[in-house]
């Protein structure tokens, strides 16, 4: 191959990359008003800079390579956009604190009083799953309140189970002591932090 | 000890009921090691599909998805997750977005949660991971990097 040709070939590859690679994906991203009405915050950005979203029905606007831009968007034109995506969103998650009676690995009646409420919800809605989340507080190592945690969300689950629950429904987790309720320095007993959330799905 | 004092406690039934507990507990604890799960799907309609290892899975409500699936929508399609921090996924028709990496829970306490939307529309409620630590989002389309601080947010990509 002589070298004009390779620089033809060259070329051409070139001249096709500029038309196929450069502008090859772009998005729009809008920020929707939560369900609470409260608006929350996004950035968009790419080595091309960077955009803020924080006000409802805010959108950007990207080209691949190219630097974002802010637009905003009529409920009509995200309803025109976006409605079918919206309408496949599954119901919020619910979410039910139980609390322990203080020292102690017992539920507080008030939180026992909860579980004909969660099986209520749990009818109805279809496909409907149970998280249930162990938590402690600071005392002792990240690891063993890991386990600690879980073990608080069995005996959560097998209360579920007692009360009628599918236990194919029931998913137990623990996040320990890294999602405290009250925050605390390590190592401080806080009777508030030991507890384990149940979420509805 | 003091949990199995506990649990008699709760149920304030014979004995023989505690063993049929111990004994359920035992087979979905070996159930939940085996996959334990990114979310599960909560809608599905039209061609919906879970893709795990190159292989499309109809969809089908209650199914789970595990970190590397990839929700795909055909021409009629409609698809909607709940991810196991909260985290709500949805997909319109032609669509299609992967569960890039999902960590949350765990026992060494990480949090991450990568999602890639491919192409279409969709829409993402954020969930307990953003609450925590909001770095720890990421949503990545072809053309930019989504960053979020509890948002509801609607998402296009166009693959031209």
């Amino acid at each position: 191959m002589t070298d004009v040709r390779a620089a033809g070939l060259l070329l051409a590859g070139l001249a096709l990359c500029a038309g196929a690679c450069a502008a090859k994906g772009s998005a729009v991203v809008v920020l929707l008003p939560d369900s609470d009405k409260t608006v929350g915050r996004a950035g968009v950005e790419n080595k091309a800079g960077a955009v803020d979203l924080d006000d409802a029905n805010e959108g950007a606007r990207v080209r691949k390579g190219q630097r974002p831009t802010v637009f905003q968007l009529a409920d009509a034109e995200v309803q025109q956009m976006f409605a079918e995506a919206i309408a496949a969103l599954p119901p919020a998650p619910r979410r039910f604190a139980l609390n322990f009676r203080f020292e102690s690995d017992e539920l507080t009646d008030e939180a026992r009083a909860l579980v004909p409420d969660i099986l209520a919800l749990m009818r109805q809605r279809p496909a409907a799953d149970v998280v249930v989340t162990g938590h402690t507080d600071t005392m002792g190592t990240a690891r063993a309140n890991f386990e600690l945690g879980l073990k608080r969300a069995t005996m959560v689950r097998n209360l579920l189970i007692s009360a009628g629950l599918d236990a194919a429904q029931i998913q137990v987790s623990s996040l320990g002591e890294t999602d405290l309720f009250v925050r605390t320095p390590d190592d401080t007993p806080e009777p508030r932090n030991r507890r384990v959330d149940i979420v509805v799905r | 000890m003091r949990n199995g004092e506990q649990e008699l406690s709760i149920m304030t039934k014979p004995r023989i009921a505690f063993g049929v507990l111990v004994v359920l507990l035992g087979a979905s604890a070996a159930r939940a090691q085996e996959a334990p799960g990114a979310g599960r799907v909560k809608v599905a309609s039209g061609a919906a599909f879970v893709v795990r290892e190159g292989r499309a899975i109809p969809a089908t409500p209650g199914q789970v998805v595990l970190e590397a699936d990839v929700l795909r929508t055909g021409a009629d399609g409609r698809l909607g997750i709940t991810l196991n921090d909260d985290t709500r996924v949805s997909l319109g028709p032609a669509s299609e977005v992967r569960v890039d990496r999902f960590s949350y829970a765990s026992a060494d306490g990480g949090l991450r949660l990568v999602l890639k939307f491919v192409r279409g529309v969709s829409a993402y409620v954020s969930g307990r991971i953003a609450k925590l630590s909001p770095d720890a989002v990421r949503l990545e389309t072809p053309a930019a990097i989504v960053g979020v601080r509890g948002t509801t947010l609607a998402i296009r990509v166009d693959e031209q």
